[in-house]
């Protein structure tokens, strides 16, 4: 028998790595600690949480449809074409990945606002405001999510031999089959990859939202709103429920990503 | 068919992704059964999904999401074929092609040699008038070859369009076209028939390339009965056609019947003499007849001349031979 080399290592980092690794520790054990185990089931159950767990799903579902919608055309560009600008295109689209998420709600309604640059002669034209509303919601955590998905499916796209799509067209498939046929599933591994990544983004998504479409219990009071309010009004054991829940949901993406997705994890 | 001969950088893929309208043509015409594909001048263009031409690419290209059956099928289907037509055509030609069993695997599970003979099918399954080939051996192992060229020789017989193979290997251009077009650095150096090319190599490069004495024959044990008269010991044993191969540098001449270890040796009427730089090509006719490539101090040793009678020796070791 072999016996695979030590590491040779010095007890100063085995602690400064102990430290570290008790930093995100413990923080889920205080949450854990404070878990009201026996009302969970009822605190679940109350109509406003309920509200704020679907407001959270459905939205984060829709955003991650429209990330997609937009997303994947935007990194097939960034990944395929060749034209003046593209580093800034795709600068300007992952930007929201290092923007202070406030930052980003400030510039929606600024953008999207009843009297931003768009929205002002939308709302004079129609009457209809984005924020403040449920599809406010969706507009926020779109625009904090759907850099993930498009760095994701742009490295997807770059990585793939282009050869299989002429192998489909000289097969007779026009460009749209081929996308949809060749390019599409050969790339499925980064397009799923970036949909959960972009949907987990949006699940969590806090500042953009509640400087965008603001806290109204029932049209733009998603999970992450929700928990910062009990918090701030006293109600810790709804906190700390719906906190777990989150973290449980993020353990879940992680898991499933591992491995199959994100290398070998 | 045709082979496009020559070395890696050459623009042999360059070539046939121009025909298959994969990449723009800057001048030039491509013509295809009397039809133009392609004329810059009159910036007339078909794109590659409206071409009448099927590609076997070098390492195959199976769409990896499909199994070998969809993959055969995805050009019939892209031609508006219905699903249910476009299976039974692409089981049809899985099993002309001796695949029948494998139609639900997926192509990283096939061998080599079947994923060659799906690519075969995938391309021929769309009724191509022009069919390309892209080194379509290279990818495979080196034991298998023979086996597999001899496989595709026999799939193209009943092939009725036109076929274009691209390849660096010699014998795989003379054991599959009837036609040989040589280039070099993007330009055609040479252009004819397997035999003409091989016999009057136009410049040291070609005779490099194939300038080799390529012989066919009957094999029995170590002993080639060649087409055409005489007889080769090689080293070692076999049975049915082959194709045997001798450089030509291996191939010694003498004035008078040598003594030694060579096991081939016959006499011959040295029929031609071609200088290339610093080496002579002696065309020597006899049983077999063969080209032996010398020295030009050995052309005035031996005192060469058109005409005058020369021995051949050619050690068996040197011969190589492959399944025809």
């Amino acid at each position: 028998m072999v016996r695979p080399p030590t590491q040779p290592f010095s007890p100063v980092l085995l602690v400064l790595a102990g430290l570290g690794a008790l930093f995100f520790v413990l923080p889920l054990a205080g949450l854990a600690v404070q878990m009201p185990w026996r009302s969970t089931l009822q605190i679940l159950a109350d109509p406003g949480v309920r509200t704020a767990l679907e407001l959270s799903l459905v939205a984060s579902l829709a955003s991650t449809a429209l990330a997609c919608l937009l997303g994947v055309p935007l990194a097939w560009v960034l990944a395929r074409l060749r034209f003046p600008g593209r580093e800034l295109l795709r600068g300007v689209a992952i930007l929201p990945m290092v923007l202070p998420p406030v930052v980003g709600g400030v510039a929606l309604l600024l953008a999207f606002g009843r009297r931003g640059l768009v929205g002002g002669p939308v709302a004079t034209a129609t009457g209809f405001g984005l924020p403040f509303t449920t599809p406010g919601v969706i507009v926020a955590e779109t625009f904090v999510a759907m850099p993930f998905l498009v760095i994701t499916v742009e490295a997807g796209l770059r990585s793939m031999d282009v050869r299989f799509e002429e192998a489909a067209r000289t097969l007779g498939a026009s460009r749209w089959t081929v996308l949809r046929r060749v390019t599409l599933p050969v790339i499925r591994p980064s397009l799923v990859a970036g949909a959960v990544l972009a949907w987990s983004r949006a699940l969590g998504e806090f500042g953009a939202t509640i400087t965008f479409a603001g806290n109204f219990p029932g049209t733009t009071q998603t999970v992450p709103l929700a928990i910062y309010i009990d918090l701030d009004s006293g109600r810790l054991p709804v906190a700390v429920v719906l906190s777990l829940l989150m973290i449980v949901v993020s353990l879940a993406v992680m898991v499933a990503l591992r491995g199959r997705y994100l290398g070998d994890g | 068919m045709a082979a496009l001969l020559g070395p890696n950088g050459a623009g042999k893929t360059t070539i046939l992704r121009a025909l298959a309208g994969l990449v723009p043509l800057a001048e030039g015409r491509v013509v295809l059964d009397g039809r133009v594909l392609e004329d810059p001048a009159r910036r007339l263009r078909v794109p590659p999904e409206r071409r009448p031409v099927g590609m076997v690419f070098q390492d195959y290209l199976l769409f990896p999401h499909l199994s070998a059956l969809e993959n055969v099928a995805f050009g019939l289907r892209a031609r508006g074929v219905g699903r249910a037509p476009a299976r039974r055509a692409a089981a049809e030609w899985l099993a002309r092609l001796g695949l029948g069993t494998q139609a639900e695997v997926r192509p990283a599970r096939l061998s080599g040699g079947q994923q060659q003979r799906v690519a075969l099918a995938r391309a021929l399954a769309i009724d191509p008038r022009l069919l390309l080939l892209d080194e379509p051996l290279s990818a495979l192992d080196v034991s298998i070859r023979a086996e597999v060229r001899r496989d595709l020789r026999r799939r193209l017989r009943d092939f009725t369009g036109v076929s274009l193979l691209v390849t660096h290997d010699p014998l795989e251009a003379i054991a599959l076209a009837d036609r040989l077009v040589v280039i070099e650095g993007g330009r055609v150096v040479q252009a004819g028939t397997p035999a003409e090319v091989t016999r009057h190599p136009r410049s040291p490069y070609v005779a490099d390339l194939v300038g080799v004495n390529l012989l066919r024959g009957r094999m029995h044990e170590n002993v080639i009965e060649v087409e055409g008269g005489g007889r080769l010991q090689v080293a070692r044993a076999g049975d049915g056609e082959v194709l045997a191969v001798v450089p030509p540098s291996s191939v010694s001449l003498w004035r008078s019947r040598p003594f030694g270890s060579p096991r081939n040796v016959w006499s011959g009427h040295v029929s031609g003499l071609d200088w290339l730089g610093d080496r002579a090509r002696v065309r020597v006719s006899g049983r077999p007849s063969l080209v032996a490539e010398v020295t030009p101090a050995a052309v005035a040793e031996l005192g060469l001349v058109e005409g005058m009678e020369v021995w051949v020796s050619v050690k068996a070791t040197e011969v190589r031979e492959y399944p025809a």
